[in-house]
């Protein structure tokens, strides 16, 4: 696999109690060590508990915030750990190759891996599934300057999820924009 | 033909009609008064949440001083209950924007799965139409 | 053509290059919210809103030519929802009052009232006909910002000039050759 992407964001993943108790989920060793020489650090660890009481102070009336409220209704937790680096070559792929390890059949599917020769962006996809339904999500994102990982424990829509880049003015994405973003435009 | 011109002479009028126009003076300033502003709320060494424990801190210690100049005039009880909720709301807040936070990065972070299937799939069509 | 940024490389696009963006694209943005919302404040307010919000998205953002996409298509959407929350009355074209007296081609009046008709339009086709006139796009670029099938567009577009053109037609006067 080539490593000329950049680094990106590297979102770290914690267990949550309940669900996901059974399958800890540990940040490697090496990259715990990355926030040392990360530029930015993004940590959110919540729990159920901690999900239902936040939910509370989400509002009706906005849309992006009651889109939001339905989405986490019956999640059990949300961890991200995301750095953010000045240079590239902050983490390497083994740091990456010893996260994505802890997601494997049968407990966990990997239901996309992207790997971008244009530009070294790495993204890998896992679910969890239990009885046939959807337990929990796992998002490893492995860009130049950026390491991001995310674990969301509990049924989640993955399309309801992804509808809210449009919900937080993050375009959504549309096949035939994104050719014609790189043929350029008219104007 | 009457009909041509009528509709050039409405695209023309529209298009008149229609001219950008510059914002007020000052716009642009505005805006990166306010990026500034956030980024100085929200940087710290190695913890970008950590800007909603500082914005929580000096409301926590606001409503810490009207609760103490209550106590003065009386109603101990009352303003320890209006304290309370005080604080439970700014931590509701700040709890509520560390989850709104999770949420945009996830999202975005599938977005930007799609976005790298969809340019896999593009290249692919584009060599096969070459190809043909 | 992809147009390179002030930076040298193809890489993206960088927080240091955020205040050139704003310098760069304000015009448009503001301008696409003051013709859609026909009030100076709230446009400022809407266009500085979608700026900071590109702020937090910079990481994502590939080229110019992305970022001249993602705000007009940000601006677009916000457009549309603002005026929604508030559910404004819609008048129809047919309520707006034409003016008594008929006004002149390349009048300022003239472009005043297709304004105002325009923005009697409802909310989509408003933003179709700003972003074909303002922008000068095309109905393919159109349906890509709004995320809409290019046949609606054109159907929009079509419905909304016929209207216009029969509105303007009777405050002209009408054209003989």
């Amino acid at each position: 696999m080539r490593m000329t992407m950049k680094m990106l964001w590297l979102v770290l993943l914690l267990l949550s109690p309940g669900v996901a108790r059974a399958q800890d989920i540990k940040l490697p060793a090496d990259v715990e060590k990355l926030s040392a020489k990360a530029k930015e650090t993004v940590e959110v660890t919540m729990d159920g508990p901690m999900l239902r009481w936040a939910s509370k102070f989400l509002s009706a009336e906005d849309p992006e915030e009651a889109k939001c409220a339905k989405l986490v209704a019956n999640l059990k937790g949300i961890y991200v750990r995301s750095f953010e680096f000045d240079k590239e070559g902050a983490y390497s792929a083994a740091d990456v190759e010893a996260l994505r390890s802890q997601f494997h059949p049968p407990v966990w599917s990997r239901v996309v891996g992207v790997r971008s020769e244009r530009d070294g962006d790495n993204v890998d996809i896992f679910f969890r599934m239990e009885d046939e339904k959807m337990a929990g999500i796992v998002i490893i994102a492995a860009e130049a300057k950026e390491l991001t990982f995310v674990n969301i424990v509990g049924p989640l829509e993955v399309d309801q999820l992804a509808d809210l880049g449009g919900e937080f003015g993050i375009p959504k994405l549309n096949p035939k924009s994104l050719s014609k973003a790189q043929k350029g435009d008219r104007r | 033909m009457t009909i041509d011109n009528d509709r050039k002479r409405m695209e023309d009028a529209l298009k008149n009609a229609f001219r950008r126009q510059s914002p007020p003076d000052g716009f642009a300033d505005r805006i990166l008064a306010r990026v500034a502003k956030q980024n100085s709320v929200q940087s710290r060494p190695g913890q970008r949440d950590s800007w909603l424990r500082l914005f929580a801190q000096p409301l926590r210690w606001a409503a810490a001083g009207a609760l103490a100049a209550a106590l003065v005039a009386g109603g101990i009880h009352y303003r320890q209950v209006q304290y309370k909720a005080e604080h439970e709301r700014v931590e509701g807040e700040a709890a509520k924007q560390r989850l709104m936070l999770a949420l945009r990065i996830a999202s975005s972070k599938l977005q930007l799965a799609k976005s790298k299937v969809y340019e896999i799939n593009a290249g692919q069509t584009e060599n096969r139409d070459e190809k043909e | 053509m992809a147009e390179p940024l002030a930076a040298e490389k193809a890489a993206d696009v960088a927080e240091s290059d955020f205040a050139e963006i704003v310098h760069r694209h304000q015009v448009m943005v503001y301008s696409i919210a003051l013709h859609f919302l026909a009030d100076r404040s709230e446009a400022e307010e809407l266009a500085q809103d979608v700026f900071l919000q590109l702020h937090a998205n910079l990481a994502s953002l590939k080229s110019d030519d992305h970022v001249k996409f993602w705000l007009r298509k940000v601006t677009g959407h916000r457009c549309i929802d603002y005026k929604r929350r508030r559910a404004l009355p819609q008048v129809g074209l047919d309520d707006v009052p034409e003016s008594a007296a008929p006004a002149k081609a390349r009048d300022p009046l003239l472009s005043r009232r297709l304004r105002q008709l325009v923005g009697s339009l409802p909310e989509k086709p408003r933003m179709i006909v700003i972003l074909r006139y303002q922008e000068d796009m095309a109905a393919e670029e159109i349906a890509n910002v709004l995320a809409m099938p290019v046949a609606t567009v054109k159907s929009h577009l079509q419905r909304s000039l016929a209207m216009l053109r029969e509105k303007m037609t009777r405050a002209l006067g009408e054209v003989t050759t």
